[in-house]
């Protein structure tokens, strides 16, 4: 297969500029995960030694936590949320973006901003404009337009806070996602759009029958990371609320830094984030079986 | 090819496995004998570190700083690397995870927790009563601030850098406003909460950010129906939040929320906007401790509140066990000394240091863990500024210890959770007590096996 593809060059020579992402990627990446599966079977607080529990700590996590499913439930809800702003509103920016004849630098360049700033500063900015007392901008705008009686605190409020902390996230990233997915659209052909409008297709179908199906395998891409990326999502919700108020909107890579570095439960925290791992392999694989099926549908 | 590969696959592994063994097993090493607090040897200036959880800019930091300063004019090449981290959570972290790479700095700061226990008892901090008294300055502190640094079974490994105690400062022309007189027991605040509330003024400024602030009203009650002993056996799984004292507590946190004592989204509320909303006269009661004697009781504050702000101390209850006079008065973050680096150097530096620390501490107007000095009172101070330093002087023995240094941290971690949502009304004190017993019955016992 390489001698076809590379006909010129040696197999060593390809050896020799993969080796070195590929020893960085382990170290980065493999290694960590192994020694979290390692220490899963372990209970350990960091400066005693280590005790072998066998599968204890599954079983705690599985049967015995009430707030690890809790968080489990709280991160397919964030995973839902970004998902939807970032994807739906990244298709939806670039298609409009895509008929737009002026001014498109200056409209991209304003999404993809917040992408841009640092987290910090985003869970800040999102801290005031939910904020109840002093009045923030959001419940500022409610009684602007005279929807005063839904003014609450939207991060201290259970049923509110886990889509108050998933919107910043998904939010931040639109602007990405716009930039990979409009790159994708500008990549259709045109003729094939006109001549599907001359036989009378309407907007839906051009965009159902021809514009999807070429940018499915940016789609899927697009999909993967960004789903990864969500199931990862860590730092606005722990600086915006820690998780709180209750577990309301702990995710579970809150939950395992919470486990690992203020409980130095190691041997647990290490359970959880194979289980991150796991879910993220499975999230992937799902991804990738559905929207083939779909294409080749 | 896949052969080698699959052999390739074993030999990382194996490798991988090797690696983590080595880097778990550096944990329990120990340096000196923790016992020996004057090691032979010379005195070889150097570089030490003090890793501690202090305002950058506050009295503590600067009044080592000069002190330093001072130590290394006569001891060229000497010098004090303070390394802060103010945000405690951040703080308690940094600190445990060098201290599980064995990695901890010469001085380093931390409260009386199970982790700091678990130190103690492999080794890795001098015993700090032995050190104070060989140094001659064990008894110059005030017993307070010391009995705060303790371990349970009464043993010292960390000094204390401060003094402070807590008020309930409240503002009289809100109280009057409503009609309200300052609570005498614990069990007034749900009707001072409601009068306030219907004045249409917010009863009490809370930062529920940070947790502890909370966390204090859940050690109150217990503190006075059943005394200091209480947390001491509930963290062991030894009492338990169903028994009286411990319901009549979680009782009392429920009607607090009821009756609106704090304000509206208080979980999300940060500590300088709960401060603002009391400097600001919008809010009637605020509790916090002397070290924001500064913002509090000079000129610094509102001029518009300045005239009406004063203080009570915690109030008792009907059937009270604890004094008046005692309260909140914690000594602050203890500073341990780390046996591995103890030398002749750290220990002389400290003898300097300790002894030189309540003079500059106190010039800056706050109060020493000492007594053997006056805390200046700020030129731009209000009469409350000494009305609280005098306090000092008249705090009984026994100590309201802060839950979240007492508590094994996962339990902790529940309790801060639980606790807003009771007082949000979210769960019922029912529901309260049966998650956190079952909670600490869970990680309470082995923590402090």
């Amino acid at each position: 297969m390489s001698s076809t593809m590379l006909p010129n060059r040696s197999k060593t020579s390809v050896l020799v500029f993969l080796l070195p992402p590929l020893l960085l990627y382990g170290i980065a990446v493999l290694f960590p995960i192994v020694q979290s599966l390692f220490l899963s079977f372990f209970s350990w607080d960091g400066i005693t030694d280590l005790r072998f529990v066998g599968f204890d700590n599954y079983a705690r996590m599985f049967v015995g936590d009430d707030v690890f499913w809790t968080a489990f439930s709280n991160s397919l809800g964030y995973l839902v949320i970004c998902l939807v702003l970032q994807l739906g509103g990244a298709l939806v920016v670039a298609s409009l973006l895509i008929s737009l004849r002026r001014g498109r630098e200056l409209v991209k360049t304003l999404y993809l901003l917040p992408a841009v700033i640092s987290t910090v500063a985003i869970a800040f900015l999102f801290q005031r404009i939910y904020s109840l007392e002093p009045t923030g901008l959001l419940n500022q705008l409610l009684q602007w337009v005279g929807l005063g009686e839904l003014q609450q605190a939207w991060l201290s409020n259970v049923d509110t806070v886990l889509a108050a902390v998933s919107i910043p996230e998904g939010w931040r990233f639109t602007g990405l996602y716009m930039l990979i997915i409009y790159a994708a659209l500008l990549a259709v052909p045109q003729e094939l759009e006109e001549a599907a409008r001359l036989d009378g297709a309407n907007w839906w179908q051009v965009f159902t029958k021809i514009r999807f199906p070429y940018i499915r395998p940016v789609w899927i891409t697009t999909t993967i990371i960004a789903a990864t990326y969500a199931l990862r999502g860590f730092d606005i919700p722990y600086l915006l609320t820690n998780g709180g108020p209750g577990q309301a909107s702990e995710l579970l890579t809150t939950y395992m830094y919470k486990t690992a570095f203020t409980h130095t439960d190691y041997g647990y925290a290490s359970t959880i984030s194979v289980f991150i791992v796991v879910e993220c392999l499975i999230a992937v694989g799902l991804i990738i079986l559905l929207l083939r099926r779909k294409a080749d549908a | 090819m896949t052969h080698t590969r699959i052999r390739a696959a074993v030999v990382a592994a194996a490798a991988a496995v090797a690696l983590v063994l080595s880097g778990c097993a550096g944990g329990g090493s120990a340096g000196t004998d923790p016992g020996d607090v004057d090691p032979a040897g010379e005195i070889t200036p150097r570089e030490i570190s003090w890793l501690l959880s202090r305002p950058a800019d506050g009295g503590v930091i600067t009044a080592m700083q000069q002190i330093a300063d001072e130590y290394a004019a006569d001891h060229p090449g000497f010098s004090l690397n303070l390394i802060t981290t103010p945000d405690r959570p951040s703080y308690i972290q940094k600190y445990e995870t060098l201290a599980a790479a064995n990695k901890l700095p010469e001085l380093f700061d931390t409260d009386a927790t199970p982790f700091a226990r678990k130190l103690a008892d492999q080794g890795r901090m001098i015993d700090a009563e032995k050190l104070l008294k060989s140094l001659d300055l064990y008894d110059d502190y005030r017993p307070a601030a010391l009995n705060y640094q303790r371990f349970d079974d009464g043993s010292l490994y960390m000094i204390p850098f401060e003094f402070q105690l807590e008020f309930f400062w409240y503002n009289t022309a809100l109280f009057e406003q409503a009609g309200v007189q300052v609570p005498e027991s614990l069990d007034d605040f749900p009707a001072m909460c409601t009068a306030l509330r219907a004045a249409g003024v917010t009863p009490i400024a809370l930062d529920g950010q940070d947790q502890w602030p909370l966390e204090r009203y859940m050690a109150y009650h217990p503190f006075r129906t059943a005394g200091p002993e209480y947390v001491q056996e509930l963290k062991k799984g030894d009492a338990k939040f169903a028994d009286p004292d411990g319901q009549a507590a979680v009782d009392w946190l429920h009607s607090l929320g009821e009756a609106g004592c704090f304000a509206q989204g208080f979980s999300s509320t940060g500590y300088a906007d709960a401060q603002a909303l009391f400097t600001s006269g919008k809010a009637a009661v605020y509790n916090i401790g002397t070290w924001e004697l500064g913002n509090l009781a000079t000129e610094n504050l509102d001029p518009a509140v300045r005239d009406d702000i004063d203080y009570f101390t915690l109030p008792l209850t009907p059937d009270a066990v604890t004094a008046a006079n005692e309260y909140v008065t914690p000594s602050g973050i203890g500073m341990a000394v780390n046996a591995k680096t103890f030398d002749p150097l750290v220990r002389d530096f400290l003898a300097f240091a300790l002894k030189r620390y309540p003079e500059v501490y106190a010039a800056t107007g706050a109060l020493s863990p000492t007594s053997n000095v006056e805390t200046t009172i700020p030129d731009n101070a209000t009469p409350l500024y000494e009305r609280a330093v005098e306090q000092a002087n008249d705090v009984g023995e026994q100590i309201a210890m802060p839950w979240d240094t007492q508590l094994d941290p996962t339990s902790n971690t529940r309790l801060q959770q639980e606790l807003t949502l009771l007082v949000q009304g979210e769960s019922t004190p029912d529901e309260f007590i049966d998650t956190m017993d079952s909670t600490i019955a869970q990680n309470g016992p082995a923590a402090f096996e």
